[in-house]
């Protein structure tokens, strides 16, 4: 199995679709599940949990990447996919060079949604928090993300 | 490629069917035909996201708004067809419920 998977690319909502099918099949590599439908694009052919998780996380991750810290300007993202030896995990760091992220600004979600309480903003943070085993932020710069998950024993 | 929705109008009802993805994309696209659909008042609103394959908290955040604004104008709105990821999300998230999925 491949040790790691690096990708270097502009950090824009153009190259979104891009990034998250790589982490798609890495999702797979891990979970071993296979694609049920060729025809449509690798990242909307996600329906193991796991991959489910990953895909999920990462693309609030990104989206974050792109809309706070380069806030939609002209940035690069690192992002690097790697596979322990134990072949039973996944580990995600995305780097990027823009403004840092402060965890205070995230709101926590109401506890009883009605038509009035049903949030418009502030969930994608909590997605990817609920989706992946741990996710860490080190404010840089460069500032890092690093999400793990451990997969399900087949 | 098909687009990304497609909008049906049926003298009172609104059928709203989403595919692909509904994300940080695609979302600001459909909320313009939201706004539009909200303008018209539809007694009656019917979203079918079978065909949809994933949701972020952007996409999230636009179905929301269609939710409020049926509601908060007096019509009805159902939600249908939720899986897989998308299903998740809307779990995750507490709105299975509300949106009855």
């Amino acid at each position: 199995m491949v040790s790691a998977i690096r990708l270097s690319l502009p950090g824009t909502l153009e190259y979104r679709p891009l990034a998250v099918r790589v982490v798609a099949e890495a999702a797979r590599i891990v979970s071993g599940s296979a694609r049920r439908d060729p025809r449509i694009s690798g990242e909307h052919d996600v329906h193991d949990p796991f991959d489910t998780a990953v895909v999920s996380a990462f693309m609030e991750i990104f989206n974050n990447v792109v809309v706070h810290a380069y806030e939609r300007a002209p940035g690069t993202v690192e992002i690097e996919i790697s596979f322990p030896p134990t072949h039973d995990e996944l580990v995600i760091d995305v780097t990027d060079h823009g403004t840092p992220f402060d965890p205070r600004n995230v709101r926590p979600l109401p506890r009883e949604l009605d038509d009035d309480s049903l949030p418009e903003s502030g969930m994608g943070m909590h997605i990817a928090t609920a989706m992946v085993d741990e996710l860490a932020y080190h404010p840089g710069p460069p500032n890092l993300w690093r999400m793990s998950k451990r997969a399900w024993r087949r | 490629m098909p687009p990304a929705f497609e909008v049906t109008r049926n003298d009172n009802q609104t059928m709203l069917v989403v595919r692909g993805s509904l994300d940080i994309n695609t979302a600001p696209i459909l909320a313009a035909e939201i706004d539009r659909i909200l303008a018209a008042k539809p007694g009656r609103v019917n979203v079918d996201l079978t065909p949809l394959d994933l949701i972020d908290s952007s996409g999230v955040a636009a179905l929301v708004k269609l939710y409020k604004g049926v509601r908060s104008a007096g019509g009805s709105i159902a939600i249908s067809g939720a899986r897989d990821q998308p299903l998740a999300i809307f779990k995750l998230l507490r709105m299975d419920k509300v949106f009855d999925l």
